[in-house]
C-alpha cells in the first residue's frame, strides 16, 4: 500500500503542469499498449548555445492517479533544464523502476517515455519541419502478476 | 458560444466545489444551483450541436482553495457577471432569457448567503470523528482521489453520448448513469472536503468522450465497474473494524455498481442488436 503524505496529496489535488501548451514546439506520447493508457507531453523549447532547453512543459494523462502523480513530479523536475539533463532524468527514472514491481513501474515509465518522445520529436522537427509526433510504448505491464 | 460553454462548465464545477465545502444549509442551495448550471451547459451544448459547431469539454483550471466560503461565492459571482456579458453572443433569445433569469437569481442568493469557515483543504484526514488506522486512511485517500475524477469523467462521457443520440432507450440509460455518477461524485466530494483533501477533478482528454467505438467503451467500462466493486469491498473490509457506518457505505456503493453493470450490459446488447439489424 502506498503511504500517503502531504506532498502526495498536493500532487493529487493539484497536479503541477497539467494541461496543454498552445503552439507547443513538440509533443510526445508514452503509451501502454495493453490498455490504451497514455501520457501526452507538450514542450516549449528555447535554444541556448547548442543546447535545447525545456522552457515550459505540460502533460495530460489518460490513466490512473499514480500516472498523474508521476507526471506532476517528473514535469516539475524537467521544467527549465537542458535536453542532456532531461535525458539523465529519464535514465535515472527508468533505472529506479527496475527495482519496483512492473505494475507499479508502468505509470512512471509511461511519463518518462513520453518526455523522451517529445524531445525526440523536437529533434526530428529541427531536421524536418513536417516531422510528426512520436509515440513510445512501455515495456512494464500494469496488470499485477496474479491477475494475468 | 464555445467560450460560453467553457465558462458555464467552469461555473458548474465551482458551484459544486462550493457545495462540497459548505457544512451548513448553504450546501443544499449550492447543489441545486450547480444542477441548474449543469442544465444550462447541456442546453448550450445542444445549441452548438444544432448549429453544427464543433466543441469540446476543455476548460481552465479552477482555483478553489479558500479559507472562507464568502471568497469562493464572490469568485462565483464574478464569473456569473462575466457570463452575463458573454451570453449576449448567444443568438437564441429564449435560451439567453432563461439562463439570464436563473443566473440573476443565483447571484442575488449567493450574495446573501451566511459565511462559513472552510476546512476542506486542511488535510486533517479524519472523517465523521472516526479514527481509522493509518493504512485505512491512506487507502481511503487514494480511493477518493481516483474515484472522484472517475465519476466526473463518467458524467462527461455519458453526457456527450446523450447529447449525440436521439435514441430514447439509450438516452434513458445515459441519464441514469449521469445521475448515479453525480450522486457518487457528491458523496466522495463531501468526504474529501471533510477530510480536508478537496481537489477539482482534472480536465478530461477529448479521446475519452469523443468515443469511436462505443461497444468497446462499454465492455471496458463493465470491467472497470467490476474492479471498482473489488476496491469498495477492500475498503469496506479495511474500515469495518473502526466504523460499521463507513463499511456499510462502501458496501452500498459496491452493490450500486451491479446496477451500473446491468445498465451498461443492456446498452451493449442494444448496440449489438442494432448492428445485427442494420
Amino acid at each position: 500500500m502506498t503511504e500517503v503524505d502531504a506532498e502526495l496529496i498536493a500532487h493529487m489535488s493539484d497536479p503541477k503542469n497539467y494541461g496543454v501548451l498552445e503552439n507547443a514546439d513538440a509533443i510526445g506520447i508514452g503509451e501502454n499498449p495493453e490498455n490504451g493508457e497514455k501520457v501526452i507531453i507538450h514542450l516549449r523549447v528555447t535554444e541556448q548555445g547548442d543546447e535545447p532547453q525545456i522552457e515550459d512543459i505540460k502533460f495530460q494523462a489518460i490513466g490512473c492517479m499514480t500516472t498523474v502523480v508521476a507526471g506532476s513530479v517528473i514535469t516539475q523536475e524537467a521544467k527549465g533544464i537542458g535536453f542532456p539533463r532531461a535525458e539523465e532524468l529519464i535514465a535515472v527514472t527508468l533505472g529506479m523502476l527496475e527495482q519496483v514491481p512492473p505494475e507499479d513501474a508502468a505509470c512512471s515509465e509511461m511519463v518518462a517515455l513520453s518526455l523522451q518522445a517529445a524531445m525526440d520529436s523536437y529533434i526530428g522537427k529541427q531536421k524536418d519541419p513536417d516531422f510528426g509526433t512520436i509515440t513510445y510504448k512501455i515495456e512494464n505491464s500494469c496488470t499485477p502478476k496474479e491477475q494475468v | 458560444m464555445k467560450n460560453l460553454l467553457i465558462k458555464t462548465h467552469e461555473l458548474w464545477l465551482e458551484l459544486l466545489m462550493a457545495g462540497f465545502m459548505s457544512r451548513t444549509e448553504n450546501r443544499g442551495k449550492l447543489y441545486d444551483f450547480s444542477n441548474i448550471v449543469f442544465r444550462h451547459f447541456t442546453w448550450l451544448e445542444h445549441h452548438l450541436i444544432a448549429e453544427g459547431e464543433s466543441y469540446d469539454y476543455d476548460r481552465d483550471t479552477i482555483p478553489v482553495k479558500v479559507e472562507k466560503l464568502s471568497i469562493i461565492l464572490n469568485n462565483i459571482n464574478r464569473r456569473i457577471s462575466e457570463l452575463d456579458l458573454q451570453i449576449i453572443s448567444c443568438p437564441d433569445e429564449d435560451l439567453t432569457k432563461r439562463i439570464n433569469s436563473d443566473l440573476n437569481y443565483i447571484k442575488a442568493t449567493l450574495s446573501k448567503m451566511p459565511d462559513e469557515e472552510v476546512t476542506a483543504f486542511d488535510t486533517s484526514r479524519t472523517l465523521h470523528g472516526i479514527t481509522l488506522t493509518q493504512e485505512a486512511t491512506d487507502a481511503l485517500t487514494l480511493f477518493l482521489f481516483e474515484e472522484s475524477y472517475k465519476e466526473y469523467e463518467l458524467i462527461m462521457i455519458y453526457n456527450y453520448l446523450q447529447a449525440h443520440s436521439d435514441d430514447a432507450f439509450l438516452n434513458r440509460i445515459f441519464q441514469i448513469m449521469i445521475d448515479e455518477s453525480n450522486f457518487h461524485l457528491r458523496s466522495f466530494g463531501q468526504m474529501m472536503s471533510e477530510m480536508g483533501i478537496l481537489g477539482v477533478p482534472r480536465v478530461i482528454h477529448k479521446s475519452l468522450y469523443q468515443i469511436e467505438d462505443v461497444k468497446q467503451f462499454l465492455r471496458d467500462g463493465i470491467e472497470e465497474e467490476i474492479a471498482a466493486k473489488e476496491m469498495c469491498k477492500e475498503l469496506s473490509d479495511a474500515v469495518a473494524k473502526d466504523s460499521k457506518e463507513l463499511a456499510a457505505f462502501f458496501d452500498f456503493i459496491n452493490y450500486q455498481e451491479d446496477y451500473h453493470i446491468s445498465l451498461m450490459t443492456d446498452a451493449l446488447v442494444y448496440y449489438e442488436g442494432q448492428e445485427n439489424h442494420g
